[in-house]
């Protein structure tokens, strides 16, 4: 391998872990919003089929 | 504020790209090591940015300590995640700059030695926040990094210290430190660039951190009215 190689490779691995990171801090991300809103709809649902809230 | 969040991400994936741009085919080449040099630019700035997220982790876990605010804890889990990734950045680049122009991948020298020590450190804080179980955990998360912080500047300081394999500093080591303005302009420009993609990453994943404590929270809550 040439040391142009080398360099390539350096820059290639640098920007597909940078990028891989924050594909994977978004996706967490979006992961924790739809938990969130599936745990209020059921909190919602569950506090209206409650005997105590009618 | 609204204005100003996609304005700074464009400034930096602008920065970003005029560096890269910079460093591989405008900044001159170094005499000695030829093009591999390059590999320099995105190495140092990545450790720098690594060391500054390090420093943060010790500043956030302090003021944890101090006050048991959960932002100043998510701010520490944040910079440490973000630390650790530019860190491994920083070993693998040195890797493959070692490779064509000392000739072996790795040496057992104190600079190399000192960061690896250092990033195998945060990765423990990571782990034990993450498999730690009880309610302890984020205060044995923030000792343990109080005391972590030491080998940052050991690490620093090791090239001064110590005869190494690993290049003189180029910055603060002495008279005959330092670098050609064209490099230099290169670097400085470069070390922006990554101290504000840092920032990003930090500002992100603490946001990520926030919404997950309240998540815990709100199921904690549910738990309790027995909707769960």
């Amino acid at each position: 391998m040439t040391s142009i190689m080398f360099l390539k490779v350096a820059y290639i691995v640098a920007w597909l872990i940078y990028l891989g990171y924050l594909a994977r801090i978004l996706l967490r991300m979006k992961a924790v919003e739809s938990e969130r809103a599936e745990l209020e709809r059921t909190s919602a649902r569950n506090a209206a089929a409650s005997p105590l809230t009618r | 504020m609204k204005k100003l969040v996609p304005l700074s991400i464009l400034v930096t994936v602008a920065l970003l790209g005029i560096t890269s741009y910079f460093a591989l085919l405008v900044a001159p080449t170094e005499a000695t090591m030829g093009d591999v040099q390059r590999i320099f630019y995105y190495h140092v700035s990545s450790g720098w940015v690594g060391m500054l997220c390090f420093f943060v982790n010790f500043v956030a876990s302090i003021v944890y300590l101090w006050k048991r605010s959960p932002g100043s804890d998510a701010l520490a889990a944040a910079s440490a995640e973000v630390g650790v990734v530019f860190t491994g950045v920083l070993l693998l680049l040195g890797m493959l700059w070692a490779r064509p122009v000392w000739g072996i991948w790795w040496t057992w020298d104190a600079r190399l030695t000192t960061t690896l020590v250092l990033w195998l450190i945060y990765v423990s804080y990571l782990v034990l926040r993450r498999f730690s179980a009880g309610g302890q955990t984020q205060v044995l998360a923030a000792a343990f990094a109080v005391f972590g912080f030491v080998d940052v500047p050991i690490v620093y300081m090791s090239i001064r210290w110590f005869r190494t394999q690993h290049p003189a500093p180029v910055i603060g080591g002495g008279e005959n430190s330092g670098m050609a303005p064209g490099i230099a302009h290169v670097f400085i420009l470069t070390l922006v660039a990554f101290t504000l993609l840092g920032a990003w990453f930090v500002w992100l994943r603490y946001k990520l951190a926030t919404e997950e404590q309240a998540l815990e929270s709100a199921h904690a809550q549910a738990a309790l009215k027995g909707v769960a």
